[in-house]
């Protein structure tokens, strides 16, 4: 049958839902590891350990963040919203410290 | 590769099957080895090679500093949910040659446009 | 894309209008093709303006690499520098700076400059070869031009012939992506010496004396004082008055400055740029609004704005002309500053209804010239007999008055034939050309009825009055005020957004105005109700007489209607007369009306009724948080009396502009000097516990409570500075991405909102904090309660505040304790930064040729006094640092002694202030830190209110505890314990509010650094290694040169001769002093004197360095500036670094970019972070120029710098760490 140009034909899962899934994956992979995540949504930043990954949110045991009343509590970060990120691998640079004292 | 992929499907099937208590119609499984996914191939074929990434976001925020998602850097790792550089640079618009201290893992569904081959030593403006 | 302009820099008479005021030493820069005929056309023409003689404005697009050939037939070496631009400094920065090679050009010489533009904006160029700020200098003369950068992509044509154009003040710009826009060139300048058709100095007709200082738009002038003379002499108008006619084209016919002219709807863009040398002006645009940055669709809309010496704007107006409503007629376009209004600076946007093509002539004969409409656009229709388009259906008659606006005068006419054609089919009172409230379906109606009158104003406690108050009221409200039983305010008046507002307007003034030791007998006979922001009809709504319009004012005993739509939250917007505005504005003639949410309601705080005027009030809404709103209306030139009849700082005859009267906020002043105590200590002026409140308004509010403070000027010529201690406010109101302030500079006409909450109980001190303004009692509180009070309904949304337990403190007559407690809102485990400071008294050099103050007094850590006293170690005004997340616990002592002030009785002669008086020297001291977090109860460094004291005496040590919430940067510190005898001495300094995690390195040896260094490095963990350099930028200083003689600056530091007859109007009050940087000066008269050549004033291989900072770096080093002015006059400063730009706001990146830093005035606080590092975007080495923009007077009085970007790498300066330099 000749494709009509007005449908489109879909692969599922999607290219999208493959990457979305993979980008969790990521997390899950790294759980009990030290995680920098940078996010366009306020506070911006998150210094933590991956503790655990519910459904796509990835859940931090946060210990620096721009604002201090913000630190040393967990937050469930969407992994989808997430801008960029960098989970501490051996053999690669440590995320820096963040010292309070000048 | 493919291994770490299947260990990883494991472990993921592992849990749904703990949340298969919970009774809903439709779970569905899906191997997805057959499943297309061209730009992790283009990514792959990168690998070792500079890029100039945009995020989608407007502006991000490192304590204060703020800077358009701008980056610049070598491909060193590609899964199909990321792109990892290092070493990368942020086209911050005070610093544009500021090289950040780790690498950078970009979500692909993160990343708005990206230009392979790109010199980051390269002046361009940043307004 | 690669352009080439030749241009030329040749004198050249200029004459500035159709009366022959001429400047016979004028200069302009002109483009070579355009030069011989520009010479020819002056030659024939020497008393009438010539088109051709206008400031050169080319053009180019962003992207392009602009290459100009200057070529100078000036007499001593000029050149062109040019801002906003990337270039290498050391061929094409058109200057002689410090070790670059001197890029001007000799007399006869050419010169190649190459430049980039990367940001879209305007380029003003100007001349560095002579900074001289006498008559014989370079930019006062007219030697400035501009080059506007367009968007890529765009290309332009004449607005005439639609052919090309190589210059040219208006042309039409056009882009394939985008809507073809007309572009008008808006120059201001001030200063230029004048003559009139005769060859003296021009007088003013009615006073006998001087005319007022030359201000004009691009070499164009049309003064009230000429025109005058026709009425005068009988030649037009017989009946006319002379201000009420200023603008009028029936009588006179169109003014010689520009008329920017266009067709309804147009898009249009004006660069507003001030090509001056000396004061701010503000830019009043009628019936048009515009973002304040163009680029942020969240800016604040401004219909009016404050524009510095060499500052430039983009006024992109917002629906295009004739705005929202599609108005059309003449919109006058004018600087709001009364005498420069009255002297001349204004012009017209001239928006046609009707397609002209050059076949149509103006009611008095004149031809209309073709104008070509937009490609675009729409044509619009061509006129015929019955509708022959704007301005011919008016029945006017030459030579006359304009005719009164039919339908609008009560017991008026009705319309004429032609004007029925040209009306729109709901043609009704008010609004009869344009509907102003068609856009909106159903809008809600209000009608407010509102009267002018005039009765005698108190102003204070000592009888200080103006017993020619004129004020607007409400009707309703009459009999209450001229009884007395309501105490006159400015009439502020409250709707809501998508209201169409009716005003019935009567005149209930006299129709003579008598004269008195302030102003001569004038005939105000027609006054008018004239608003800003909102959209009407400009025809018949305008409230004043432009053009070829209406004359919309009416007779004593006449009523007039006006109609108005506020489409959305517009803010506060101001109204006042136009007919007779310099006469009577400053007498009290200015309200306005704040435009809330929809769905507003409006309350009297006390009583919780509807109200529909009231400058303190409380709003509700049922989605938004419930807000208090408090307008506050700054006014000068108050023309007061003292109890006994005598006139206050009056001038030298009546009439004169020259700055009489002192100053007010909502018709009530506090002036210091009564304020004493009877311990006669200047510590406790702002205590309430000693002088009892102040009478000026006091804000009431509950802890928590959300306010709103709409900040306007009613009267009449000069800057203010707004500051409020212990609160602060975002930038650009409906953007949250955005920066804190706690400081804004007002023109007149300017309106700002700022919305904050009171977080914490207790007085907040707001102020027009320059010395001058806040001694002569420009002050108040914003009083946050923490119990009930009866006179204050707590607001709705919020928790009611507990019932009161204690009563409320009252006027006692002794300075309070201190605080008990000194604590601050922070985490517990919040890291503790502990600084022990002194205040001493201590000589301070401030320049290598000798000037120095004997009497300084500063700030400094306690372990560096020693040093500092015996010499080891240079004063400098204290910085201190903090990162956020950091409290800060400061322990300040006093080692003040009377005996050490200059002035015992605290009358200095200079630098003078008005209406000086006995204010002894305090020995107690404190420190104020802007925007950072403190209780106001125990920290904010400053004894006001009710608060307890938080002064230090002598020997004695006070405590603060601030908490750094937010990295705000730079902010300001300052003394607030003797503002009258301490900050010309030195009491001010920097706080700096870092990033956490921020680490500061000394530049030398990457160690950690000594907190208070004005240069270091700052080191994170996430962030490339910053340069940071601290500007503090003073004025009002009191400096003795090498003789011990005190300097009189800036008279004293003019480099050319200043004419004696000039000298006593040469300079105001806030001019006086001299300044600089940080406790540095580098005043060129000194440089003149060793080597008497102008070009090589900042030379560094003639002169040697300056004494103000030089600040170093590598190429692409990332910088920011922390530039600070805690002190201390009225005087607005601009701020340029050559070759350099960053954002105008620096928390949004999108923001937009400039290389100046406009109207610096005290409280300005401001992070500048340089885009690409040190030497821009091409990271180019050399010598970059710091300064002020103001030619008069601050760049010769020294208030300049170096920032040097060193190729080889130095010694005594470690590169930064990842460093991308190629250093030798």
């Amino acid at each position: 049958m000749e494709q009509d140009i007005r449908l489109t034909e879909i692969s599922l899962p999607s290219v999208n839902d493959i990457h979305d899934e993979a980008l969790i994956n990521e997390f899950v992979a790294g759980i009990g590891k030290n995680v920098l995540i940078m996010t366009p949504s306020f506070p911006f930043v998150f210094i933590g350990r991956i503790v655990e990954v519910v459904g796509d949110a990835v859940v931090v045991d946060v210990k620096v963040t721009t604002i201090g009343e913000l630190e040393n509590r967990l937050w469930y970060i969407h992994a989808h919203q997430i801008e960029v990120f960098y989970i501490e691998q051996k053999g690669m640079p440590r995320i820096p410290e963040l010292r309070d004292d000048i | 590769m493919s291994n770490e992929k299947k260990d990883n499907e494991k472990k993921v099937d592992e849990k749904r099957v703990m949340d298969d208590e919970r009774f809903f119609d439709g779970m569905i499984r899906i191997n997805i080895a057959n499943v297309e996914d061209q730009l992790f191939d283009e990514l792959n074929g990168m690998i070792g090679k500079s890029i100039l990434v945009v995020t989608n976001s407007d502006q991000l925020n490192l304590f204060g500093q703020t800077f358009r998602p701008i980056f610049c850097g070598t491909i060193i790792r590609v899964t199909q949910g990321d792109v990892t550089l290092f070493p990368v640079n942020i086209k911050m618009i005070n610093a544009p040659f500021y090289q950040f201290p780790t690498p950078l893992s970009i979500p692909l569904e993160k990343i708005s446009h990206f230009s392979p081959d790109f010199d980051c030593n390269d002046r361009i403006p940043l307004t | 894309m690669k352009r080439f302009y030749h241009v030329v820099a040749i004198p050249i008479r200029i004459v500035l209008n159709n009366f022959g005021d001429y400047n016979e030493t004028g200069m302009m820069y002109v483009l070579k093709e355009n030069e011989e005929k520009v010479k020819e056309a002056v030659k024939k023409n020497p008393f009438t303006p010539v088109d051709l003689v206008q400031p050169l404005c080319i053009r180019a697009n962003q992207g392009d690499t602009v290459e100009i050939l200057f070529e100078n037939k000036i007499h001593y070496a000029t050149g062109m520098h040019f801002q906003e631009a990337d270039y290498d400094v050391l061929n094409s920065d058109g200057a002689n700076v410090g070790f670059n090679p001197n890029t001007l050009a000799e007399p006869g010489e050419k010169i190649l400059y190459r430049l980039q533009f990367n940001h879209e904006g305007v380029s003003i160029f100007t001349d560095l070869g002579n900074p001289d700020s006498s008559d014989e200098g370079t930019s006062i003369n007219g030697l400035f031009g501009c080059l506007f950068i367009e968007k890529r992509g765009s290309w332009w044509t004449d607005p005439e012939t639609g052919g090309p154009l190589n210059s040219g003040m208006f042309a039409d710009v056009h882009h394939p992506f985008a809507p073809s826009f007309r572009e008008y060139a808006f120059i201001f300048h001030d200063e230029m010496s004048t003559k009139d058709i005769t060859g003296n100095r021009p007088l003013d007709p009615v006073t006998n004396q001087e005319r007022e200082s030359t201000h004009a738009i691009s070499y164009r002038y049309e003064p009230e004082q000429n025109r005058k003379r026709l009425i005068e002499e009988g030649v037009v108008c017989p009946d006319c008055e002379g201000e009420e006619v200023h603008h009028d084209s029936w009588v006179f016919g169109d003014p010689a400055t520009p008329i920017f002219r266009g067709y309804r709807g147009d898009p249009a863009k004006y660069r507003l740029v001030h090509a001056g040398v000396k004061e701010t002006h503000v830019f009043h645009y009628h019936a048009h609004s515009f973002f304040r940055d163009p680029l942020n669709t969240d800016s604040d809309v401004f219909d009016a704005i404050s524009v510095s010496p060499q500052s430039w704007y983009t006024i992109d107006t917002l629906y295009g002309l004739g705005s929202l409503v599609g108005a059309f007629g003449d919109f006058i376009i004018h600087c709001h500053l009364y005498p420069h209004f009255g002297v001349g600076m204004w012009a017209i946007n001239r928006v046609f209804d009707t397609l002209q093509d050059g076949s149509q002539c103006y009611p008095n004969g004149v031809p209309i010239k073709a104008l070509q409409p937009l490609p675009d656009r729409p044509c619009p229709p061509a006129p015929t007999k019955e509708r022959p388009g704007f301005p011919n259906f008016i029945p006017g008659k030459v030579g006359c008055k304009a005719p009164r606006p039919p339908l609008g005068v009560v017991g008026g006419r009705g319309l004429t034939e032609l004007e029925r054609n040209a009306a729109v089919p709901t043609a009704r009172p008010g609004a009869v050309f344009t509907d102003p409230c068609i856009i909106e379906e159903n809008p809600a109606v209000q009608e407010i009825n509102v009267s002018l009158i005039e009765l005698p104003l108190v102003y204070n406690r000592q009888g200080w009055h103006d017993p020619k108050g004129r004020i607007y009221v409400r009707d309703e409200d009459l009999e209450d005020v001229l009884a007395g039983r309501k105490e006159p305010e400015p009439l502020i008046l409250h709707m809501n957004a998508g209201t169409c507002l009716s005003v019935n307007f009567t005149n209930r003034l006299p129709e003579v105005a008598s004269g008195d030791a302030f102003q001569l007998v004038t005939r105000t006979y027609e006054t008018s109700f004239h608003v800003h922001f909102v959209k009407f009809d400009v025809l018949v709504s305008d409230g004043a007489n432009v053009g070829w319009n209406y004359d919309s004012s009416v007779l004593p005993g006449e009523t007039i209607r006006y109609e108005y739509f506020a489409d959305v939250e517009l803010k506060a917007w101001f109204f006042h007369d136009h007919l007779f505005a310099s006469y009577h504005q400053q007498h009290g003639v200015f309200g306005s009306t704040v435009v809330h949410g929809r769905f507003s309601k409006v309350l009297d705080p006390k009583t919780g009724e509807e109200v529909e005027a009231g400058a303190q009030v409380t709003v509700t809404h049922p989605l938004i948080p419930d807000y208090r709103d408090f307008a506050l209306m700054v006014h000068d030139f108050a023309l007061l009396f003292d109890k006994d009849g005598c006139p206050l700082n009056p001038p030298e005859f009546p009439g004169s502009q020259d700055d009489p009267g002192l100053f007010a906020v909502n018709y009530k002043n506090e002036p210091l000097q009564f304020r004493l105590g009877k311990d006669c200590d200047p510590a406790y002026s702002f205590s309430s516990f000693v002088n009892d409140d102040p009478v000026t308004p006091i804000l009431h509010c509950y802890e928590g409570d959300p306010i709103r403070i709409r900040l306007l000027q009613g009267a009449q010529e000069e800057s203010h500075s707004f500051n409020v201690h212990g609160l602060r406010w975002k930038k650009e109101r409906p953007d949250i991405e955005t920066e804190f302030q706690s400081q804004e500079h007002i023109g007149i006409s300017e309106s700002f909102t700022f919305d904050m909450e009171v977080p914490r109980s207790g007085d907040y001190l707001w102020t027009f904090e320059t010395e001058e303004d806040l001694w002569n009692g420009c002050w108040g509180l914003i009083r946050a309660y923490d119990e009930e009070v009866d006179f204050l309904i707590p607001l709705e949304d919020r928790p009611s505040p507990p019932k009161r337990t204690k009563p409320l403190p009252v006027c006692t007559g002794n300075p309070p304790p201190p605080a008990k407690k000194v604590e601050v809102d922070a985490p517990l485990n919040a890291p503790v930064k502990v600084f022990h400071i002194a205040a001493f008294h201590v000589p301070i050099r401030y320049s290598k040729w000798g000037e120095q103050d004997p009497y300084g007094i500063i700030f400094a850590l306690k372990e560096d006094m020693d040093e500092i006293l015996s010499g080891k170690k240079e004063p400098v005004p204290l910085i201190l640092r903090a990162n956020q997340g950091d409290v800060v616990e400061v322990h300040l002592t006093s080692f003040l002694e009377s005996e050490k002030f200059p002035f015992p009785d605290g009358i200095w002669p200079y630098p003078p202030v008005k209406e000086q008086a006995f204010y002894p020297p305090s020995v107690r001291i404190s420190l104020h830190p802007q925007l950072i977090q403190y209780d106001v109860k125990s920290s904010a460094g400053e004894t006001v209110g009710f608060n307890p004291d938080q002064t230090a005496g002598p020997g004695e040590t006070v405590t603060y505890r601030w908490y750094v919430d937010v990295a705000v940067g730079a902010c300001g510190m300052w003394d607030m314990a003797d503002i009258r005898n301490h900050r010309s001495l030195g009491t001010y300094g920097t706080f700096i509010a870092e990033s956490r995690g921020t680490q500061i390195l000394n530049p030398k040896t990457r160690t950690p650094a000594v907190i208070t260094s004005e240069n270091v490095i700052l080191n994170h963990p996430f962030s490339p290694d910053r340069r940071e350099f601290v500007l503090v930028m003073y004025d009002g200083a009191r400096l003795v040169d090498r003789d011990g003689c005190v300097i009189i600056d800036p008279v004293d530091g003019i480099l050319t001769d200043v004419d004696p007859d000039e000298l006593d109007d040469l300079v105001d009050t806030y001019d006086n002093g001299s300044r600089g940087f940080n406790y540095r000066t580098e005043r060129l008269i000194n440089r003149l004197n060793e080597h008497p050549i102008l070009k090589d004033l900042f030379s560094s291989k003639v002169h040697g360095d300056p004494s103000t900072p030089v600040f170093e770096a590598y190429p692409g080093d990332p910088i920011t500036i922390r530039l600070v002015n805690p002190s201390e006059r009225r005087r607005a400063h601009t701020f340029h670094l050559h070759g350099h730009y960053w954002n105008t706001d620096d928390k949004d990146i999108f923001s937009q970019v400039k290389s100046i830093e406009d109207h610096v005035v005290l409280g300005h606080a401001r992070d500048l972070q340089l885009h690409y590092g040190a030497g821009s975007f091409f990271n180019f080495p050399g010598d970059y120029m710091y300064r002020s923009g103001n030619i008069r007077w601050d760049i010769e009085q020294g208030m300049w710098g170096i920032i040097r970007v060193h190729k080889n790498k130095q010694v005594h300066l470690l590169p930064l760490k990842n460093s991308n330099a190629k250093l030798n």
